[in-house]
């Protein structure tokens, strides 16, 4: 018999925690097209920003209420909203002018867009089970 | 990093990530300092680390019922320091979480401590915001029941009844067992309140049955209280007995302290309904003292009015004066009757006269009964 090095809630703690990573994994694609495709970050603006929402990530599906599979929607919705305030703030101190894709963003609303995302990823999970 | 690759800069993260076991054992350390010696403790550092502060708050939420005045000095602090800090707290909606998260602790506190005006103001603030967080609906449901616990200790019980499917329902949409088990333990509750007695056993029998439920210990132990006080009721003394045995382990293992002060007033309550009153005098002291040890003044208070009635009962009416002293200026200061309430007034002047008036007694208590 093999004696398990992790007690049972140590177990279900590396659960939780694989499975948050793994949420956020699947995600990271859509969110990385979001932020320089659609927000019109730089490659390194991104990265530094997907890092700030790991870190929020985890700790928001510590919060009561939802799995962090279920938390996926919400994720997007944080992704689009940091994008705008990060880019408004440097647009409106004249570090960085906005043309007109990313005027146009940055008037939706962050929800709006990270909606239109999550029908992306439905249709990616989608063709993925299909597959 | 070339200098134009980051236009803002982001803020400084941990190099290491802890893991929860490592975080969980930081916020255990501090909680386990008493309330005072913590004052003296540099929080700035405890709960700068938010993944500590977010363990401090779920043990908090752990202890609420076993250590209100705990939680609610803790809570309290907390809710100072994230105002203080301002926007830049934590990622996104993080200030907006742990202001609404402490708000809420400090308002259940209050509520179980008989500070209901404190009470609603914390639970404003909890509100307040929570709704500016990312996902507010499951926060702002658990808000929403609080408010109705609340309704239930002012004694509004069909509103109770009115307003919980709702609360209910988002709970069982978010697979929330726990929260979903204390909607249907608070709709027994107030059915037992309106005298449906048949409608709120059989919605503890569900309860208990409820596989779903089968590992929350504490709302089970809860559930088979409410249940002995219904068969007491019905003059099933022998049921009674053995549903307050079955609760009391289950109270114990969940630390419930103020439900096993509570448990201690209901079979003192029993045994003065067999006649056994000397041995329900004890356990009404008990239950006094156990309320008081855990500063819940208020239920302390009324529980000595119950108490000075056993003792006139039982022919020692010095030791009822005694207990009305302690209890009629809590029962001023924290207005648990109406001002110039009629039977308070005999009372604190029949007292004064060393011959307490029974009638007067009995009159309080039914409205602290119906009002608490």
């Amino acid at each position: 018999m093999e004696i398990p090095d992790e007690s049972p809630a140590q177990s279900a703690e590396s659960l939780f925690e694989h499975e948050i990573e793994s949420v956020f994994q699947e995600t990271l694609g859509l969110i990385h097209i979001a932020l320089v495709s659609h927000y019109c970050m730089s490659e390194q603006e991104a990265t530094e920003l997907e890092k700030d929402l790991f870190v929020w990530f985890r700790r928001f599906c510590y919060r009561p209420g939802a799995s962090p599979k279920d938390n996926r929607p919400f994720l997007l919705v944080a992704c689009c909203q940091f994008a705008r305030e990060y880019q408004r703030y440097v647009v409106d101190s004249g570090v960085r002018s906005a043309d007109a894709q990313l005027e146009s963003i940055l008037k939706r609303e962050p929800s709006d867009v990270a909606h239109d995302f999550s029908r992306s990823l439905q249709l990616y999970e989608f063709r993925r089970s299909d597959a | 990093m070339p200098s134009e690759a980051r236009i803002l800069r982001f803020p400084e993260r941990a190099s290491g990530r802890r893991s929860p076991g490592d975080v969980l054992a930081i916020a255990t350390d501090y909680l386990s300092q008493d309330v005072e010696e913590r004052k003296a403790l540099d929080v700035e550092s405890t709960y700068r680390d938010l993944d500590v502060l977010l363990s401090i708050c779920g043990a908090l939420r752990e202890r609420v019922n076993s250590n209100p005045s705990e939680v609610l000095a803790e809570a309290g602090r907390i809710f100072a320091w994230v105002t203080q800090q301002g926007r830049s707290l934590g990622y996104f909606d993080e200030r907006d979480f742990f202001l609404g998260e402490s708000a809420l602790l400090a308002g259940s506190a209050c509520r179980l401590l008989g500070e209901n005006a404190d009470a609603e103001l914390w639970l404003d603030r909890a509100d307040a915001s929570y709704r500016h967080t990312i996902n507010p609906t499951p926060s702002l449901t658990r808000v929403a029941y609080a408010r109705l616990s609340l309704r239930y200790d002012m004694g509004r019980y069909k509103d109770v009844l009115e307003l919980l499917p709702s609360v209910a329902l988002t709970f069982e949409k978010l697979a929330l067992h726990a929260e979903l088990g204390k909607c249907h333990l608070l709709e027994a509750s107030s059915l037992k309140e309106l005298g449906r007695t048949s409608d709120a056993a059989a919605r503890l029998q569900v309860m208990l049955s409820s596989p779903e439920l089968a590992s929350q210990t504490a709302l089970r132990g809860m559930a088979m209280l409410s249940l002995g006080n219904i068969r007491s009721q019905e003059g099933d003394q022998e049921q009674a007995l053995a549903a307050y045995r079955a609760a009391q382990p289950l109270l114990e293992s969940s630390e419930r302290y103020s439900t096993l002060a509570d448990l201690k007033g209901l079979v003192a309550e029993m045994l003065r309904q067999l006649g056994q009153i000397s041995a329900a005098v004890d356990a009404y002291r008990e239950s006094v003292n156990d309320h008081v040890k855990l500063g819940m003044q208020t239920r302390a208070a009324y529980m000595r009015v119950v108490l000075s009635e056993a003792l006139l009962e039982a022919g020692r009416p010095r030791e009822a004066e005694w207990e009305l002293l302690a209890a009629l200026p809590t029962i001023n200061e924290q207005k648990m009757v109406p001002e110039g309430f009629a039977a308070v007034v005999l009372l604190q002047e029949s007292v004064r006269q060393r011959k307490t008036d029974p009638q007067a007694l009995s009159e309080l208590r039914q409205y602290l009964q119906t009002s608490s």
